[in-house]
């Protein structure tokens, strides 16, 4: 059939169609005024052929009522429609069946736009497909919202990404920069100590080993303290309980006495790491006493306490020693930093001496240490 | 024992070579890198080690102490920073250590050692507080 033949017979479908509506018939009317692009194509005819397309249709599509009449739809096909899309199409009219499908259309200037396109089939009373109706909807604006949305979001996604690895990087860049200062800080408490010991070492004069002995002490005391800190995976606590117990093992034991004997009451006691100091440091001098005025020269036993008890913090030594005569001054210095510590964190201090047993109780309210402690 | 120290402060190695003189040991050599403590190790065959883990040459301290390993010669890792060891590794004595807590440690390490099979006598729960016991605490 030739391309002239083809349209006549197009043609004559469409007016055929059309004169079997009565010219005010209300349906014809709005098909042909609605703002919907509508087309109406012939199945019977060969290829599918538009037998019917209303104004919309043309300005959607740029093609005159003419130039359509007697065109299958393909021609509003091109290099980017998806031919998954058309396949779909295609197979839904050879199945008689309606279809809804979004498609890349070209318009007759070559420009693109979205169709969301919606066929389905005309049967007549026998039940036979006479027509297929097609409408579109151009939803190019919606496609490119979508795409704007989609771009802004990826965008932020990006920014998001930009961020969380800056922020990942400072935060490893901080992680490196306490791991050094605690390396420093760790490395030169112990040089500190180290020069105390070598010039104790060096030193012939039994006042001056001595002066530097208990210097040495209290530095390391100090030491230690940074040691449990940063041992523990949260640096901002530092157990109270478990620096006491360390403490008075290792003092003891170094004493290299069969004739002492350690009993403890410990339990946990986590405090900020602000407090960390004065309470380390009375632990120090509450055992570091006991070890002057007799245990080291003569044995004996020795109770730390550490706990919880009646909405109070209490540290608690006790010692049955045989008493030996201790150098005053370092008794002066001992009891300053008992007392100074102590004032600083709030605490009382109460000796008691019956006979040869000797507590020394330093108590405080909870609640002076209360952020963050537990038992 | 022959001891043999690796640590790049020289003040610090100083000083532990004189605790470790008092108490009656001998200390053969001191490294301040990875290199010279494997060239050390292997001239003059310690009997135990000291090992820092930031060395000279960074933190090779690690690697010295696999070596050792390999040698069969038993060691401590002398750190700040007890993370930094890998786990079921050595034993280490950290930074800042007291005097107490080293003559602790060096008492516990030479009784230990003068155990032929000093492995079997090694118990984690027995070593003193300033000994941070490994699974394999001072392993060889």
């Amino acid at each position: 059939m030739s391309e002239d033949s083809h349209r006549d017979g197009a043609e004559r479908a469409g007016r055929a169609l059309l004169d079997s509506h009565v010219s005010e018939d209300p349906f014809a009317a709005a098909f042909k005024a609605t703002r919907m692009p509508m087309i109406i194509t012939d199945p019977r005819q060969e290829d599918n052929p538009i037998i019917f397309s209303n104004r919309a249709f043309s300005e959607l599509t740029g093609y005159s009522q003419d130039e359509l009449i007697g065109r299958n739809c393909r021609l509003l096909q091109g290099p980017d429609t998806d031919p998954a899309a058309v396949e779909r199409i295609r197979e839904a009219i050879r199945q008689e069946l309606p279809v809804s499908q979004d498609i890349l259309n070209y318009r007759k200037d070559g420009s693109t736009f979205w169709n969301a396109l919606f066929i389905s089939p005309v049967r007549n009373d026998q039940g036979d497909v006479i027509y297929f109706f097609a409408s579109q909807l151009d939803f190019s604006g919606i496609r490119h919202r979508e795409a704007e949305l989609a771009s802004a979001r990826q965008a932020a996604e990006e920014t998001v990404l930009r961020q969380t690895t800056d922020l990942r990087a400072a935060l490893e860049a901080k992680t490196m920069l306490v791991h050094e200062v605690d390396h420093r800080v760790k490395n030169n408490l112990l040089t500190i100590a180290s020069l105390i010991r070598m010039q104790a070492r060096i030193s012939t004069n039994r006042t001056v080993k001595d002066t530097l002995k208990s210097v040495l002490d209290r530095v390391e005391a100090m030491g230690m303290v940074h040691r449990k800190l940063f041992t523990m995976d949260d640096v901002a606590r530092f157990d109270v309980g478990e620096f006491a117990r360390e403490l008075v093992v290792d003092v003891v034991s170094a004493l290299r006495r069969d004739d002492i004997r350690i009993t403890m009451d410990i339990s946990p006691v986590l405090v900020p790491a602000n407090r960390a100091s004065p309470l380390a440091l009375i632990v120090n001098e509450l055992v570091g006493d006991a070890v002057r005025r007799g245990l080291k020269d003569g044995g004996g036993l020795i109770h730390v306490q550490v706990r919880r008890l009646n909405g109070h913090f209490i540290i608690s030594v006790s010692d049955t020693v045989e008493p030996v005569p201790v150098d005053p001054e370092e008794q002066q210095f001992g009891r300053l930093i008992l007392e100074t510590c102590a004032k600083q964190v709030g605490a009382t201090i109460e000796r008691e001496e019956r006979g040869v047993e000797t507590t020394v109780l330093v108590t405080l309210p909870v609640g002076n240490i209360a952020e963050g402690s537990q038992s | 024992m022959n001891i043999l120290i690796v640590e790049d402060e020289a003040l610090l190695a100083l000083e532990l070579q004189s605790e470790l003189e008092e108490a009656g040991h001998h200390v053969t050599g001191h490294a301040m890198s990875m290199g010279e403590a494997v060239a050390l190790a292997e001239a003059r065959r310690p009997d135990f080690a000291f090992v820092d883990i930031h060395l000279r040459d960074g933190p090779t301290g690690i690697e010295v102490g696999r070596i050792l390993a390999r040698d069969n010669i038993p060691f401590v890792f002398v750190t700040g920073n007890l993370k930094r060891i890998p786990e079921d590794f050595a034993g280490a004595i950290e930074k800042p250590y007291s005097q107490n807590g080293l003559h602790n440690a060096l008492a516990y390490i030479s009784a230990l050692l003068r155990h032929a099979d000093w492995r079997v006598h090694h118990d984690p729960g027995r070593a003193p507080p300033g000994l941070v016991p490994a699974p394999a605490c001072i392993r060889a």
